[in-house]
């Protein structure tokens, strides 16, 4: 069967009253779950897999891949409202979407992020209908060195990243770094600062460190503030309405992020974080006024919306034609394939296109009903903003502890999140920024063992970044990101 | 001689730094890997020691605005330590009383205590929403949480 053919049996499949009703059902189930901080997609489609029993594959499949990309939209709520991003994906969405909240321009900034989450996802379809089947061989060919030159490109962000003093942001960037190391080296089995505890061998969660360098120590912020007056605005929604400089502003970064999310999607193990770092740095680096962003910018928030979104999408393209996960969320996905006894790999495109054309199909469907179930419930989302302050530190806390304890099971990461509520907070007093931190804890991980792989690869030659041309080109794109803006620096020293 | 914050940071930071290192020291090396579990936080220890170093000798760009921050009334302190303390005692408590007492404590407690004057909003709040978190979670999401002295 050609994919032509292919393609119309998909959305013949995903136009079903059936495929419709449970795309709906799906990207509803989503956004509510990944708006609660600590559910992210893993448990959201975790969740849904049993409801699934007994469906007609290719329907159960469709509605679980609407949860998927329900939930990593409905994290960004959280993230705009209350600075707590709830997965690592929408970690810089915050960075501009909630001073823009401050500002009491909160509906405004949820009203950005569903255009952009909707294009981002929309473009990101269309691509992964033309190039599924060609990117793949590509995504395989990425060995460890070009995966450790992709990190160091996502780690060249700190420069970009800093309020300030540069050299602030770096140490910010090490101190992440080292608290990724603590816990069981994967290579060697090596226990590593874990002080004989059992409970620091896995090493520290990610919502440990997300939730409490960004909503705990915003919490200590909103304590000093609370009876500040002049923050009154943050109780204003303000009005959805976008202007038409608001599009104009927002069609740079859409176009450019919808392409690269999609791209940075398709890597294993890359996914929706990086993609959406990636885009903030980059969008930054063109923007005529990189000083707004960080401050409530709209491209700043468009970037990393339509980047993870599109990301989201790109992901898929491993996953149905090569039969492998490239994160977390994509494994628990292809779990739901086998659950459906359905195998994802190049054979399902030819002997299953009611499925592989079927889930790529509904996801226009299902992008045209977040946008149209979420409009209309901005302004409802955004009176979590009304609440009364002492009353919202109260909720923040409960819902981080929530979030942190329904991953863990265990009080002692609960502890581990004050402990990171209270570093963030003294962080702040003492203009470290929070952002490299968290980014070098993301990379950091994944760059130490493509890393160490790539030196057993070459058995400790230093030299396969350079000779792998993928890694080549990505190190020098690196260096270049990183030099710049310094050179900027300098020259403004010198004219002042 | 420490005469400006950054100088004081950076000792900080020279110290944490040189734990670090001496515990990666301490990292125990297996013989058949071309790079060691101990080589990147030895790399990373050495990185911070010199920004440490760095920090003591640049002069600081700080804005008004971030020099503010740093001026917190003492009583304003004894709040923070008060949430702290409050979110201390819920941990500790949270697998023996139970999600849903113990959340309904905190939430009215932790409200009441930083300001919040209306009582009937507030038993409300704290009754009805770790009510339906608790039911959210074990029915819907089969997600346990502590029912400690619950008996469902």
């Amino acid at each position: 069967m050609g994919s032509l053919e292919g393609i119309i049996t998909g959305f013949q499949t995903a136009l079903s009253v059936e495929a419709i009703f449970f795309v709906l059902i799906g990207v509803f189930v989503g956004t509510i779950i990944g708006m609660l901080p600590g559910l992210g997609p893993i448990s959201a489609i975790a969740v849904m897999i049993p409801m699934t029993f007994g469906m007609e594959p290719s329907i159960a499949l469709i509605m679980i891949a609407g949860v998927y990309y329900g939930a990593i939209f409905g994290g960004s709520t959280s993230s705009i409202l209350l600075n707590a991003p709830g997965v690592s994906g929408t970690v810089a969405t915050a960075f501009d979407g909630y001073p823009m909240a401050q500002q009491g321009k909160a509906g405004k900034a949820l009203a950005i992020a569903a255009i952009a989450s909707f294009v981002g996802g929309t473009v990101s379809v269309i691509l992964l209908m033309l190039l599924a089947p060609a990117l793949s061989s590509v995504a395989i060919s990425f060995g460890p060195p070009a995966y450790f030159a992709l990190m160091v490109l996502g780690l060249t962000a700190i420069a970009s990243l800093s309020e300030g003093s540069t050299t602030k942001a770096l140490i910010s960037a090490v101190a992440g770094f080292m608290v990724v190391t603590i816990g069981i080296d994967a290579q060697t089995g090596t226990q590593r600062f874990t002080f004989g505890s059992i409970n620091l061998l896995d090493g520290i969660d990610f919502l440990v460190i997300a939730l409490g360098l960004f909503a705990i120590a915003e919490v200590c912020t909103l304590v000093l503030n609370r009876k500040d007056t002049s923050l009154k605005k943050f109780h204003n929604i303000g009005s959805l309405r976008l202007s038409k400089k608001d599009f104009k502003e927002m069609s740079g970064p859409m176009s450019r992020q919808s392409l690269l999310g999609f791209l940075i999607g398709v890597l294993p193990g890359a996914g929706a974080t990086i993609a959406s770092f990636i885009a903030y740095i980059s969008e930054k680096r063109i923007a005529k006024k990189p000083e707004e962003f960080g401050k409530g910018s709209v491209k700043g928030l468009t970037a990393p919306e339509t980047a993870n979104n599109a990301a989201t999408s790109g992901a898929f393209v491993p996953l149905l034609s090569l039969g492998i996960p490239g994160s977390g969320t994509t494994a628990v996905m292809l779990g739901a394939f086998l659950v459906m006894g359905v195998q994802p790999g190049p054979m399902l495109m030819t002997e299953r296109p009611e499925i592989f054309w079927g889930v790529i199909a509904s996801m226009y469907i299902g992008n045209i009903f977040l946008l149209i179930l979420n409009l209309p419930l901005i302004p409802y989302f955004a009176k979590v903003l009304k609440i009364p302050r002492p009353m919202l530190i109260s909720l923040v806390i409960v819902f981080s502890m929530i979030g942190v304890y329904a991953v863990s099971f265990n009080t002692f990461d609960l502890y581990m999140l004050l402990l990171f509520g209270a570093i963030g907070f003294i962080m702040r007093l003492f203009s470290f920024p929070a952002p490299p931190f968290i980014l070098a804890f993301i990379l950091g991980g994944m760059m130490e063992q493509s890393f160490r792989q790539s030196l057993t690869i070459s058995n400790g030659d230093l030299m396969i970044f350079i000779t792998n041309p993928i890694s080549c080109a990505l190190l020098i794109i690196s260096l270049l990101s990183f030099v710049f803006p310094l050179i900027g620096v300098v020259r403004k020293k010198k004219g002042n | 001689m420490l005469k400006t914050l950054n100088q004081k940071v950076s000792l900080v930071l020279f110290a944490i730094a040189l734990l670090y290192l001496i515990y990666a020291y301490q990292i125990p090396s297996f013989p058949y890997t071309v790079v060691d579990a101990d080589v990147i936080p030895k790399v990373l220890g050495y990185l911070l020691l010199i920004l440490s170093v760095f920090l003591f000798f640049i002069k600081d760009e700080e804005s008004e605005e971030q020099k503010a921050r740093r001026n917190i009334p003492k009583k304003e302190v004894g709040m923070l330590l008060g949430v702290g303390g409050l979110i201390i005692l819920y941990i500790i408590f949270l697998e023996i009383l139970g999600f849903v007492f113990v959340t309904a404590l905190f939430i009215f407690l932790c409200s009441r205590f930083l300001g919040y004057k209306n009582y009937l909003a507030n038993v409300l709040v704290s009754i009805i929403l770790p009510v339906s978190l608790y039911l959210m979670f074990t029915q819907l999401l089969r997600i346990s949480l502590p029912s400690g002295i619950l008996p469902f």
